[in-house]
C-alpha cells in the first residue's frame, strides 16, 4: 500500500509532525511520499472545466498540479496535513487541492441526499487530514474535521478521518497518527 | 459627512467582469450605493499576483468599513488565491496597532456549483472563523446552490442585504428560492456536460481515466 502526505505548510515549521506521521504510516506498512507543496509550481484552478470537457482527467495547465493529482489518484492513502487556517486548510495544501477537480468525473449523482460529482477511477484513496494549531481550538478543530469529510464525499473516498493536533505540548501526535491510520484501515 | 467604504473583493479565477461572483457583488455594491456608501472592487487573484498589487489590495481592505467577499465554492471552501489573501490580510492583523477608525464588517456572498445551498455551509463557517481571529464583525452571508437556475430572484435578496448591511445591521438571514429542483439540475447538468464535450470533440472521452497506473495494493 503506498500513502501520498501532502505537506501544506509554508516552511519547515512541520518536519516534526510530518516524521512522526511517516513513523506511524511506516509502521502500519506503507510506502509513503511526502509531497512539500511550497516546493511544486502549482497554479490556481481557471476554472475553465477544461478538465473535464476538453482534456478530460486531465487540467489544462501544465505544471506541478498535474503530477501531485496523478499521485494523489494512485495512492492508496491521501493525506493532508496543514496548519489550521481559519478552520480550513491553508493556501498552500489549497492550491493543490483545487487541482484535483480532473480526478473526478463532471457528470453529478446523488450521494447520501446531496448532489456530488460521480467517480472518474474505479479505485480512490481514503482521505486523512491533520491539522496543527498554535494551541487547541475547538471551533477551528469542528470546521477542520466537517471540512475533510465533505472533501472526503466529495472525492468519493471510502473511508476518511480527521484530527487536529496542537503545537504547545498537550497533543500526542503520535498516538493520534496511529488512531488516524486505524480508523481508514481496511 | 463622510461616506463609508465598501469593497467588493471577488475571489473567481474569471475576474470581476466575467464571474458570477464579480455581477451578483456588484448587484449588492448597487444597493449599498446612495445608502452613504462609497464602493469600490478588487480582484482576488490578480491582488496576490504581484507584491505591488497584494500591498494596495492590503491598504484598500485596511481603509474599508464593509469587506464584502464574493466567491464560488472550491471543494468545500474557498479558491486557494482567496485563502492565500486572507492568510496576508490575518498576518497584517497580528500585532498591528488598533488605529482604524473601528472595525471592519465582513459579508460572504458564496455560490456553489451543486443545486443544495446547503453545501457552502463549511465555507461559510471558515469565513466567520477568519472574521473572528481578525477582529472583524461578521455579518453573515448568503449561500446559493445551482445559482445559473434562479433567474431575477437573487437580486431582490441582494437588494434587502445591502438595505440591512447599510443600516449596519447583520444581512437577514433570506432564502433563494430555487427555479428548479435538485434532480432535474442533476440531469440537465449531466445533458450540459455531455454537449459541451461535443463541441469540443471529446464526447467519447468524458470518462477518460489518464492518471490510471499499476495497481500498488
Amino acid at each position: 500500500m503506498n500513502a501520498v502526505v501532502l505537506d501544506g505548510f509554508r516552511g519547515s515549521e512541520g518536519q516534526g509532525i510530518l516524521a512522526v506521521l511517516a513513523d506511524a504510516l511506516a509502521q502500519a506498512g506503507y510506502a509513503t511520499e511526502v509531497i512539500a507543496l511550497r516546493e511544486k509550481t502549482i497554479a490556481p484552478c481557471l476554472g475553465c472545466f477544461g478538465c473535464w470537457i476538453k482534456t478530460p482527467g486531465e487540467c489544462v495547465i501544465d505544471d506541478d498540479g498535474r503530477a501531485v493529482a496523478r499521485a494523489a489518484v494512485r495512492s492508496d492513502l491521501l493525506v493532508y496535513v496543514t496548519p489550521v487556517t481559519f478552520g480550513g486548510f491553508s493556501s498552500e495544501l489549497k492550491k493543490a487541492v483545487d487541482r484535483f477537480i480532473p480526478n473526478i468525473s463532471p457528470f453529478f449523482a446523488r450521494v447520501q441526499g446531496e448532489t456530488h460529482h460521480q467517480r472518474r477511477y474505479r479505485r480512490c484513496p481514503s482521505l486523512i487530514g491533520l491539522g496543527v494549531l498554535p494551541q487547541p481550538n475547538r471551533e477551528a478543530e469542528a470546521i477542520f474535521k466537517t471540512l475533510v469529510e465533505h472533501n472526503a464525499l466529495n472525492w468519493r473516498s471510502p473511508r476518511t478521518a480527521a484530527a487536529v493536533v496542537a503545537l504547545d505540548g498537550t497533543s500526542d501526535v503520535a498516538a493520534i497518527a496511529r488512531g488516524l491510520i486505524e480508523a481508514v484501515a481496511r | 459627512m463622510t461616506e463609508k467604504k465598501a469593497l467588493l473583493l471577488v475571489g473567481s479565477p474569471r475576474g470581476i467582469e466575467q464571474s458570477t461572483s464579480g455581477r451578483l457583488g456588484g448587484r449588492l455594491l448597487d444597493a449599498l450605493k446612495g445608502r452613504g456608501f462609497e464602493t469600490d472592487k478588487l480582484h482576488v487573484h490578480a491582488a496576490v499576483r504581484s507584491p505591488d498589487a497584494l500591498a494596495s489590495a492590503l491598504a484598500a481592505v485596511a481603509a474599508a468599513d464593509l469587506v464584502i467577499l464574493s466567491l464560488p465554492l472550491y471543494v468545500d471552501s474557498f479558491p486557494a488565491p482567496v485563502i492565500a489573501f486572507l492568510e496576508k490580510v490575518a498576518e497584517r492583523r497580528t500585532g498591528a496597532s488598533s488605529a482604524g477608525t473601528g472595525r471592519a464588517g465582513l459579508f460572504l456572498l458564496i455560490q456553489c456549483g451543486f443545486p443544495e445551498s446547503e453545501q457552502n455551509a463549511t465555507a461559510l463557517a471558515i469565513a466567520e472563523r477568519f472574521a473572528a481571529e481578525v477582529g472583524w464583525r461578521w455579518l453573515g452571508g448568503l449561500a446559493l446552490g445551482g445559482v445559473e437556475t434562479y433567474g431575477g430572484s437573487a437580486h431582490e435578496v441582494l437588494d434587502l442585504i445591502g438595505k440591512a448591511l447599510a443600516e449596519g445591521r447583520s444581512a437577514p438571514d433570506l432564502a433563494v428560492k430555487k427555479a428548479i429542483p435538485a434532480w432535474l439540475y442533476r440531469v440537465g447538468g449531466n445533458i450540459m456536460w455531455r454537449r459541451m464535450a461535443k463541441k469540443n470533440g471529446v464526447a467519447g472521452k468524458l470518462r477518460a481515466r489518464p492518471y490510471e497506473g499499476e495497481s500498488t495494493g
